[in-house]
């Protein structure tokens, strides 16, 4: 146990030590706090944003010849961001656009038909369904006052709003999805970042060949437990420094936001719980597999080429996340909520937007825990085994059958 | 301390590297271990280390398992290797406590270590920015940063230049006169020959030669005679002693001027003595012939072996 704590203190001081890994967690934190502190200085009163928007209406030609528009201005007024200048003529209407004194230009040839003039269109046009709105509602206007209808009245019961509230029985999918999704990515970084260093971090003892004396002078438990509990400790702090610098600035002020990110930092304790121990535990799990795959090769170059398969297993159980956030009740999500390899993420989601019983919680649980003793003594063994294997890399396969033969 | 290594056998695989390797040696005693590249010393080594387990055999520590002893134990590996990213003075520290010294003990040691080892100013410097050689020194040290009772040193010659050895060999020497227990393989002879008592050779897996030196050496010089004559060289010797005294002895070898004679049996050093006065031979060199520790390498280890 006194071994385990040194190479436990020896690896930390490696991470914590590291000039690149303090300037990475301080600066990300930083920049996390200013994205969340920055904009609520320029979210002043309300006059002034709407100076600014008047500033930036957008200036739209409009040409029309047969005067189809009864109200000119009721029909700017339906169009709010834009600044209408009516024109004489279609020519005139063109060259206001490509003289770039307006945006567009709107040639109106009939009731309900018109021309839309544009110099250059791109992927988000929104005045032409503006101007169709405005346009739409002068012909009714027109038409009903031909039949003699009063059109106010008319408009006012088509524009009466509905009054509707939502009891939500089970969980608002909808609300939870962007937290869901920010703890399923952060466990993607931590695993994906951190495996490799951990890989990386045997790989070199074993390059540099500091492992002979290492496992002469200490047993293999200790020091897999130690190198992969410092990786997983470091990962915790780093991903905690970040996470904790957004929550305290968005405490600080959600007011000003209006809490408007209540959707990304109102995360409920009984997701966090599941996150800490779900995402821990996965996160333990990978690791471990990355430090064997680290055992198993001798250059750090190796190592990419034999993570491969525990990648894409990763990768798999990302996607069915991703996929589980859209239907988190699935049968897929249910079965991978179990499996240790997958439970981290399908688990986190069922408990932050599905429906969950707490004895399904406790098992896979019990199954993933287990499993991360389990994969943790193979990779002690495993790594006693493949440390001392240099030259080409070992497959997990080969490796556990010559421990069997032991 | 008594370390005894009982019929030692290791297999790669389906080929056989050691087929039963047995020796002893005790505390205040060095031993070599000797023997030619691929012999198997490594592999011992190793296996006395508890790096690989041996297919058959066992190491014995005074009559108990090697693992099971309390015991500190300084090992020099063959692939030399510490952290290149690191400070010297931190990873010998890192290395002692994992051994179950204490910090401020370790610290301590180490200082003394790097300053016997006349690298103390390299304390806080990176190891990859230092030489080969005082890289090889910091190892060193790091082998015997605990005290170790138990020394093992496996080809600790291999990189140094003659100043570098000379502090080396001091500081071996310093240690059998501990009491220390030194186990080392080299296939640097003069080094074995200037402080092992006792050695083993190891050839193709197997041990061909072990012993005391002092009395090996005897026994490979017994009814051996070195003669040589002025203005004649080691093989012109040779010829002229087959020709001519061919009845008391034979020539088998020669060493730059002189030539190596066996006695015919029966006959003893004064007689072929008596007889070189008579033929009026101008003897320069006439006496019992001991071989190097090199010379019996040669034969016991070599090709012809």
């Amino acid at each position: 146990m006194k071994q385990f704590w040194t190479v436990l203190k020896f690896e930390l001081g490696n991470y914590f030590k590291n000039r690149g890994f303090v300037t990475a967690t301080v600066l990300i934190a930083v920049i996390v706090a200013a994205v969340i502190i920055v904009p609520t200085m320029f979210m002043g009163g309300t006059e002034t944003a709407k100076t600014e928007e008047t500033g930036e209406a957008a200036v739209l030609a409009v040409a029309d010849e047969n005067g189809i528009i009864t109200d000119r201005e009721q029909f700017a007024a339906l169009m709010p961001g834009c600044s209408l200048e009516f024109m004489d003529s279609a020519e005139a209407v063109e060259e206001a656009v490509e003289s770039e004194e307006a945006e567009g230009g709107f040639l109106i040839t009939g009731a309900s038909s018109y021309t839309y003039v544009l110099q250059n269109r791109t992927m988000f046009e929104d005045k032409q369904a503006l101007f169709e709105q405005a346009l739409s509602w002068n012909y009714r206007n027109a038409a009903l006052q031909e039949q003699g209808i009063d059109s106010t009245v008319v408009e006012s019961i088509y524009a009466e709003p509905m009054q509707s509230e939502m009891m939500i029985l089970g969980k608002d999918s909808a609300q939870n999805y962007w937290y869901t999704y920010v703890l399923i990515f952060l466990l993607y970084f931590m695993i994906i970042f951190y495996g490799q260093m951990i890989a990386v971090s045997v790989t070199t003892e074993k390059s540099n060949r500091a492992i002979e004396i290492l496992v002469t002078s200490v047993n293999s438990n200790s020091l897999i437990f130690g190198k992969v509990l410092a990786g997983a400790i470091s990962g915790v702090v780093q991903a905690g420094i970040i996470l904790g610098s957004a929550l305290f600035s968005y405490q600080a002020c959600a007011d000003a936001w209006g809490h408007g990110l209540d959707f990304l930092f109102r995360i409920p304790t009984a997701v966090w719980i599941t996150f800490l121990f779900f995402g821990v535990m996965g996160y333990l799990l990978y690791a471990f597999v990355f430090g064997m795959v680290g055992a198993l090769v001798s250059k750090t170059e190796d190592i990419s080429k034999s993570s491969g398969t525990i990648m894409i297993i990763y990768m798999a159980s990302f996607f069915i996340a991703i996929y589980g956030m859209m239907m988190p009740d699935s049968m897929l999500v249910r079965v991978t909520s179990f499996i240790p390899f997958t439970s981290s993420n399908s688990m986190l989601i069922r408990v932050a937007m599905g429906a969950v019983a707490p004895w399904e919680i406790v098992a896979s649980a019990v199954l993933l825990g287990i499993s991360c003793i389990l994969v943790g003594m193979l990779a002690a063994k495993i790594f006693r085994f493949g440390t001392l294997m240099y030259g080409n890399p070992i497959k997990l396969s080969t490796a556990i059958k010559k421990i069997r033969e032991k | 301390m008594k370390l005894e290594v009982k019929n030692l056998y290791k297999k790669f695989g389906e080929t056989e590297i050691l087929h039963g390797i047995s020796f002893d040696v005790e505390s205040g005693k060095a031993l070599g271990l000797l023997g030619r590249n691929g012999a198997g010393k490594t592999t011992t080594i190793r296996i006395i280390m508890n790096v690989f387990r041996a297919n058959q055999g066992e190491v014995l520590l005074d009559g108990k398992p090697v693992e099971k002893q309390q015991v500190s134990i300084g090992y020099l590996p063959e692939e030399r290797g510490l952290y290149p990213k690191k400070k010297v003075g931190e990873q010998i520290v890192y290395l002692a406590c994992l051994r179950g010294m204490k910090p401020a003990q370790a610290r301590k040691n180490m200082r003394r270590w790097l300053e016997r080892m006349g690298v103390e100013e390299y304390e806080n410097r990176k190891l990859e920015t230092l030489s080969k050689g005082n890289q090889q020194k910091v190892q060193l040290a790091q082998t015997l940063v605990c005290d170790p009772q138990l020394i093992i040193l496996d080809e600790p010659f291999s990189g140094l230049d003659p100043v570098n050895s000379q502090i080396l060999k001091d500081v071996i020497q310093e240690q059998i006169q501990e009491g220390k227990l030194v186990v080392f393989s080299s296939h640097q002879m003069n080094y074995v020959e200037e402080f092992c008592e006792e050695i083993v050779l190891i050839n193709r897996g197997e041990i061909v030669l072990s012993g005391n030196l002092r009395k090996i050496k005897q026994e490979f010089g017994h009814n051996r005679l070195v003669l040589s004559l002025v203005g004649r060289s080691g093989e012109e010797v040779q010829e002229l002693v087959r020709e001519r005294f061919s009845d008391l002895a034979a020539a088998v070898g020669c060493r730059k001027e002189q030539a190596i004679l066996q006695l015919v049996q029966g006959v003893d050093k004064r007689r072929l003595m008596a007889a070189l006065a008579e033929a009026d031979l101008d003897v320069e060199q006439f006496g019992n012939y001991e071989p190097s520790l090199g010379d019996i390498f040669v034969e016991k280890a070599g090709d012809q072996a």
